[in-house]
C-alpha cells in the first residue's frame, strides 16, 4: 500500500494514543490542524483510521455585546440609575435611554404616568440577563435559555466549531506493526545524490500519472506561415528559385508590361489601390507602348488606341505577384528560368469573412526552350499533387496575360471540384517587348483559399487578426506531407 | 462578370441537341455554370468572349464544338440604301458610329429580354460601362431615313424612353435614372451627342438614353441599330456581335452607309498561321489537316496553305483573336483540355531561397526558441494605430491610399510594433503571459523591406526582459550592435534603448509607455522590441522598389 510520509507519521502517533483530537495530533506532529485533517482523510480512504467529525455551536458577544459586558444590559443599567420614580424628561438624558426605555416597558419593569416613570415590583433578572452574565464571565457560551434573545438583539452571534477525532483501526495497527520507513521522500534529485549513488537508497516520491500536468504553451510559428512554408518547400523540391519584391509597383509593371489594356476595369480605382506616387518608366518602355498600340513586331494587332505613359507611371499596391515575375524574366533572359514568389497582393475589396483587401498569392513561372502547354499541365498536377490534391482537372480559362489559359480544379472530399488558381502561357505581347524568346509557363493561386480548405477556417480574417488561443491550440504538425 | 441566361427550349432549338449535352460540355469551351434551373441555365462567360453573351452566340459555338455544324458561319449583308451622317463636331466628344438595319425580327417578350441582356452585357464587357461603346436599338418603322448623328445644344428636348413628357438633355442628366447613372460620361462637354432622323425627330441621346418614339416592342418588325463610342474597333465589334446574334435567330442584316462607308460587312478577318508554332506551343504533333479540323470546330474558316501553314478566317464577332496564339488556344480547346497528356520537362534546375526569406526564417527560429508565438497582421492600417496611439510623429515616408475603403485601412504600415499592440488588444481576454512576434514587409516611400517586432505582456514584463530578447536576437543574427538610451516616445524614459549598428539606429526595445498601453486599452506592462532587418549582414540590396 502506497502511503505518504505524513500518513505514516500520523499512524505512528496514533498507534500510541489509539484515538486523539486533531488539535493534539497537530501538536505532536508539529504541523497545522488542516494538514492533519488532510492526512487523516487520506489514511481514512484506505481504511487505516476512522475520522469522526464533531460540529459544535457556541455563542460569542458581538461588538455591542462586548460594550455591555461587566455593566449589564442597558435596561438594567438605566433602571438602576434612579430610585422609585423619575420624570421622563430627566430619564431621557441617560445615554442608554433610547434602547433601555423600550425594553424596561416591554419587560414590565416600569409604568409611565403623566410624564413620570415609576418602577414596578417585577424587576427581577430574566433568563436573558442570566445568559448575558454567563457570557460576561466565560467569553463564550453554549446554547441555553435566554441565549436566543441575545442573538435576536444582536448582542451575541453563533459560531460553528468543527473538531475531528482520529482513531486508528485494527488494519492501521497491523500496518504500523509491520514497520515504516519514516525518512523524508525525495522530490527532485540533487547533484550530490546522483553523483554519490545515494539515490539508490532514497525514498523517491512517486507521481500520480493520472493527474494532468500544468498546461504550458510553446513558442511557435503561425499555422498560416507553416502552410506557406510547406508550399515554399514543395516548390524548392521542384527546383524553383524564390523571387521577392516590392509591394508598391508602377502601373507599368503591374498592368502595362502584362498587356493589360489601359481601359481595363481592373485599372479603375474601384478595384485597385492607387497611390499618389509616380515611378519613371524603365528604358525600352516604348516596346511595351508599341505592343499595346499595334502589336509591335508580333502577329498581334495590339489593343489599338493611344497608350498613355502618364497612366503607366501611376503607382499601385501590386494586385498580383505577376508584376514581379515579368521583372524577374526581363532580368533573366537565359533559359531555363524556374522561379516562384509568395507575397501579399492587394485588391480594393470591402472586408468580410471571405474577402480581404490583402492576401497571399503564390505564383510560379517556367521559361525554357521548348516548354509547352502539356508541361504547364504537368507542373500544375505535380504542384497540386504535392499539396495533397491528388485529383486535378483542367478547363479553359481567361487571364489577360496568358494564352492559352487554364482554370485548374482540384477534388476536395465533401466539396467536390473546387476551382483553385489560374494558369497559362504568357502571351507574346507580354514576353516580346523584353526580349524573352522562349515560352513562359505561369500559374498562380490565392493561398487564402487553400488555407480555408486546409486549416478549416470559415473567416479569412482569422489569419491576420489572430486569436492567440487558436495559434496555441493548432498543432504544429499538420498531418500533411 | 457576364452571367448569361440560357432558356433550354430556345437553346435546344438553336443548337439542335439536348440540354444535358450542352450543360455537360459548355464548361469545356470556357465557362462556369452558375445555376441550373428548371427552364434555364445561368452561365458565366469570360470577358474576352462577348460573342457568347447571347443564346444565339452560345448555340453557334456549341454546334461547332459538338460537331453539329463546323466552319465559318457566313452572314449575307445587302445594302439598305439608308445613310447616316456624322457631325465633325463630335470629334472630341464621341466620334465613332456604326449602324445596321435588321429586318424581319420576330420578337416575343423573352426575345426582347434576351436582346436587352446582350446589350447590357456588351455595355459592360466591350463598352466599359458605355464609355467606350453604347448601343441603341430602334423601331426603324417609326422614323424616316436618312439619319444624322450630331453634336447638339444641351437644351434640345425630347421624350426619353419610359417617360411621357419632353425633357431637355440637361434635365435628363439630373432627373432620369439612366441620366444620373451615366451623366459623368458627357456632362463636361459643351454639346451632347444626339441621333435624329430626316424629320429632326430624336432617336437617341447616346450613351444615355433612347427616345420613347423608337421603342422596340413585340410589334417591332424592323430594327435600326446604332453603336456609338470613342473606339472604332470596339464600336464595330459590338455591331457585329448584335447583328450576327440576330441573324442566327433568323433576321436579315442590311448595311447602312455611314459617312460613305458601308457597315457592317460581317466579313471575316484573314490570318495565316504556322502549324509548327501551334504544335510546339501546345506540345502536340499536328498536321495542317488536323489543325484545320480543330479550328473548324471552333467556327473558324480554315484550310491548309501548303503543308506547314493554315489559312484562317476569323469570324467578325471574335474580338479576342489578337494574335496567332489566340487561334492556337482555340485549337487546344477543340482538342479538349481533358485529352492533353500532362508531362514535366526534362531540364534540371536548382532551387534557391531568397535571402530575405533566409533571414526571416532565422528570425522565426530565434523568436520561437524564446517562447514567442508568431502572428501575421495586415500590412494596411491607419495613422491612429501607427502613430497617434504610439505617441509617435507621423513619418513623412508613409504611403497613403488615394481611395481607401475604410477608415481602418488608409496607409501602408511603416512599422510592425503598433500592429502587435493592436493584436494584444484583440487577445486581451486570453491567458497571460502572451509573447508575440511578427516578421514581414513594411514600406517607406515606395521601398519595401522587412522588419521584426516582438511584444511580451504579463504583470512582470520589464526592460530587462526586452533587453534580453533583443540581445538574443541580435547575437543570433550576428548583428554587431551597441545600445544607447532611446528617445522613442512609445517607450518609457529610462527604460528604453536604441539598437545601433554602424552608427545607425536600426532598432529599439524597452518598456512600452503607460500612455501607449492605455491607448491600446491594455492593463499590464509590455516589453517590446523592433528591428530593421536591413541591418542584418547578407540582406540583399537594393530593396524592392517599383
Amino acid at each position: 500500500m502506497e502511503l505518504t510520509l505524513n500518513e505514516k507519521r500520523l499512524l505512528v502517533v496514533l498507534e500510541e494514543a489509539g484515538s486523539a483530537d486533531v488539535v493534539v495530533l497537530a501538536e505532536k506532529m508539529d504541523t497545522r490542524r488542516e494538514a492533519v485533517v488532510q492526512y487523516a482523510n487520506l489514511a481514512g480512504e484506505k481504511g487505516l483510521v476512522d475520522v469522526e467529525k464533531h460540529v459544535s455551536r457556541r455563542y460569542i458577544p458581538t461588538e455591542e455585546g462586548r460594550a455591555y459586558m461587566g455593566k449589564g444590559l442597558p435596561e438594567r443599567q438605566v433602571l438602576e440609575s434612579f430610585e422609585g420614580e423619575i420624570p421622563m424628561r430627566d430619564l431621557q438624558s441617560h445615554p442608554l435611554a433610547k434602547i433601555a426605555i423600550g425594553w424596561m416597558r416591554k419587560k414590565g419593569w416600569i409604568a409611565i404616568r403623566d410624564g413620570i416613570v415609576q418602577k414596578t415590583d417585577t424587576t427581577a433578572p430574566g433568563p436573558d440577563e442570566a445568559a448575558f452574565a454567563r457570557l460576561t464571565e466565560s467569553g463564550a457560551i453554549a446554547a441555553g435559555e435566554g441565549v436566543s434573545d441575545l442573538v435576536k438583539r444582536g448582542l451575541a452571534v453563533e459560531e460553528e466549531r468543527v473538531t475531528h477525532t482520529v482513531s486508528i483501526t485494527p488494519r492501521g495497527r497491523e500496518l504500523v506493526a509491520g514497520g515504516f520507513d519514516l525518512r523524508e521522500e525525495v522530490g527532485t534529485l540533487t547533484r550530490e545524490q546522483i553523483l554519490s549513488g545515494e539515490w539508490k537508497d532514497l525514498p523517491l516520491r512517486r507521481y500520480d500519472v493520472t493527474k494532468l500536468p500544468r498546461r504550458t504553451y510553446p513558442g511557435k510559428t503561425h499555422p498560416y506561415q507553416r502552410l506557406l512554408d510547406e508550399m515554399r518547400r514543395i516548390l524548392f523540391d521542384m527546383g524553383f528559385e524564390e523571387m521577392a519584391g516590392g509591394i508598391v509597383q508602377s502601373s507599368f509593371w503591374n498592368f502595362d508590361a502584362l498587356f493589360q489594356p489601359q481601359d481595363h476595369p481592373a485599372r479603375e480605382m474601384q478595384d485597385t489601390f492607387f497611390l499618389g506616387e509616380r515611378w519613371p518608366l524603365p528604358a525600352g518602355y516604348e516596346r511595351v507602348r508599341d505592343m499595346h498600340e499595334h502589336g509591335g513586331e508580333t502577329s498581334s494587332t495590339g489593343w489599338g488606341g493611344t497608350w498613355s505613359a502618364a497612366k503607366a507611371e501611376q503607382c499601385v499596391l501590386r494586385t498580383h505577384t505577376t508584376s514581379l515575375s515579368i521583372q524577374h524574366l526581363a532580368g533573366h533572359l537565359k533559359p531555363p528560368v524556374k522561379a516562384f514568389c509568395i507575397g501579399r497582393v492587394y485588391r480594393r475589396e470591402a472586408i468580410d469573412p471571405t474577402h480581404l483587401a490583402e492576401f497571399e498569392q503564390l505564383e510560379g513561372i517556367v521559361m525554357d526552350e521548348g516548354v509547352n502547354f502539356r508541361h504547364l499541365l504537368g507542373f500544375l498536377k505535380e504542384f497540386y499533387g504535392n499539396m495533397g490534391f491528388e485529383k486535378v482537372r483542367f478547363r479553359p480559362g481567361y487571364f489577360p496575360y496568358t494564352e492559352p489559359s487554364v482554370e485548374p480544379e482540384v477534388y476536395v472530399d465533401g466539396l467536390g471540384w473546387v476551382e483553385l488558381g489560374g494558369a497559362g502561357i504568357f502571351r507574346q505581347e507580354v514576353t516580346a517587348p523584353f526580349g524573352i524568346e522562349h515560352p513562359v509557363l505561369a500559374w498562380g493561386l490565392g493561398i487564402s483559399r487553400v488555407a480555408m480548405l486546409q486549416l478549416g477556417l470559415r473567416d479569412l480574417r482569422q489569419l491576420y487578426k489572430s486569436d492567440v488561443e487558436w495559434v496555441r491550440e493548432t498543432p504544429t504538425y499538420s498531418g500533411r506531407r | 462578370m457576364a452571367i448569361i441566361t440560357l432558356p433550354y427550349r430556345y437553346l435546344e432549338r438553336l443548337t439542335e441537341t439536348d440540354r444535358q449535352t450542352i450543360i455537360d460540355r459548355v464548361p469545356m469551351i470556357g465557362a462556369d455554370i452558375e445555376r441550373i434551373e428548371e427552364d434555364h441555365v445561368d452561365v458565366e462567360f469570360f470577358p474576352d468572349r462577348p460573342d457568347l453573351y447571347s443564346p444565339e452566340g452560345v448555340a453557334r459555338a456549341m454546334r461547332g464544338f459538338l460537331g453539329i455544324e463546323e466552319g465559318l458561319p457566313v452572314y449575307g449583308v445587302c445594302p439598305s440604301g439608308i445613310t447616316f451622317s456624322v457631325d465633325p463636331g463630335l470629334a472630341g466628344i464621341r466620334p465613332h458610329l456604326a449602324s445596321a438595319v435588321i429586318r424581319n425580327v420576330d420578337l416575343d417578350e423573352e426575345a426582347i429580354g434576351s436582346l436587352m441582356a446582350l446589350q447590357e452585357a456588351l455595355h459592360w464587357a466591350v463598352g466599359r460601362g458605355r464609355g467606350k461603346v453604347a448601343i441603341g436599338v430602334h423601331n426603324l418603322d417609326a422614323v424616316t431615313p436618312p439619319f444624322r448623328y450630331i453634336a447638339s445644344p444641351r437644351e434640345r428636348s425630347f421624350v426619353p424612353l419610359d417617360f411621357e413628357r419632353e425633357m431637355t438633355m440637361e434635365e435628363i442628366l439630373t432627373d432620369h435614372p439612366k441620366g444620373r447613372d451615366y451623366a459623368r460620361l458627357v456632362e463636361n462637354f459643351d454639346k451632347f451627342p444626339l441621333i435624329v432622323d430626316a424629320d429632326d425627330q430624336v432617336l437617341s441621346f447616346p450613351p444615355i438614353i433612347n427616345g420613347e418614339l423608337t421603342k422596340v416592342t413585340t410589334a417591332t418588325k424592323n430594327i435600326l441599330l446604332d453603336c456609338t463610342g470613342t473606339d472604332k474597333r470596339a464600336v464595330m465589334i459590338a455591331t457585329n456581335i448584335i447583328c450576327t446574334a440576330l441573324a442566327e435567330a433568323g433576321a436579315t442584316i442590311e448595311s447602312v452607309t455611314v459617312e460613305g462607308e458601308e457597315v457592317p460587312t460581317l466579313a471575316p478577318a484573314e490570318r495565316v498561321v504556322a502549324v509548327a508554332e501551334c504544335a510546339s506551343l501546345l506540345g502536340l504533333s499536328l498536321t495542317a489537316d488536323e489543325m484545320v479540323r480543330l479550328l473548324r470546330r471552333m467556327r473558324f474558316g480554315a484550310e491548309p496553305d501548303g503543308d506547314s501553314r493554315v489559312r484562317v478566317l476569323v469570324p467578325c464577332y471574335r474580338s479576342d483573336i489578337l494574335h496567332d496564339w489566340d487561334v492556337f488556344e482555340d485549337a487546344a480547346i477543340a482538342y479538349g483540355f481533358e485529352n492533353f497528356d500532362a508531362a514535366l520537362p526534362a531540364t534540371s534546375t536548382v532551387a534557391k531561397e531568397h535571402p530575405t526569406t533566409t533571414i526571416a526564417r532565422a528570425v522565426r527560429s530565434v523568436m520561437v526558441g524564446q517562447g514567442y508565438i508568431e502572428v501575421m497582421p495586415f500590412t494596411l492600417t491607419n495613422e491612429r494605430v501607427l502613430y497617434a496611439n504610439m505617441r509617435r510623429e507621423p513619418a513623412p515616408e508613409t504611403l497613403h491610399l488615394l481611395h481607401p475603403i475604410s477608415e481602418e485601412q488608409t496607409v501602408v504600415r511603416t512599422d510592425l510594433l503598433p500592429l502587435l499592440m493592436e493584436m494584444l488588444l484583440a487577445n486581451k481576454h486570453r491567458e497571460l503571459p502572451q509573447r508575440l512576434f511578427t516578421v514581414g514587409d513594411v514600406v517607406e516611400d515606395c521601398a519595401t523591406f522587412q522588419k521584426v517586432a516582438t511584444v511580451s505582456i504579463h504583470p512582470s514584463a520589464d526592460f530587462s526582459e526586452a533587453y534580453a530578447a533583443a540581445d538574443v536576437l541580435c547575437r543570433e543574427l550576428t548583428l554587431p550592435y551597441t545600445v544607447v538610451e532611446s528617445a522613442d516616445p512609445a517607450f518609457l524614459d529610462g527604460r528604453r534603448g536604441d539598437i545601433v549598428v554602424d552608427g545607425r539606429i536600426v532598432g529599439v526595445f524597452g518598456e512600452i509607455h503607460p500612455a501607449v498601453l492605455r491607448a491600446f486599452d491594455l492593463e499590464h506592462p509590455v516589453a517590446a522590441l523592433a528591428l530593421d532587418l536591413r541591418a542584418v549582414p547578407g540582406y540583399p540590396a537594393p530593396p524592392g522598389t517599383p
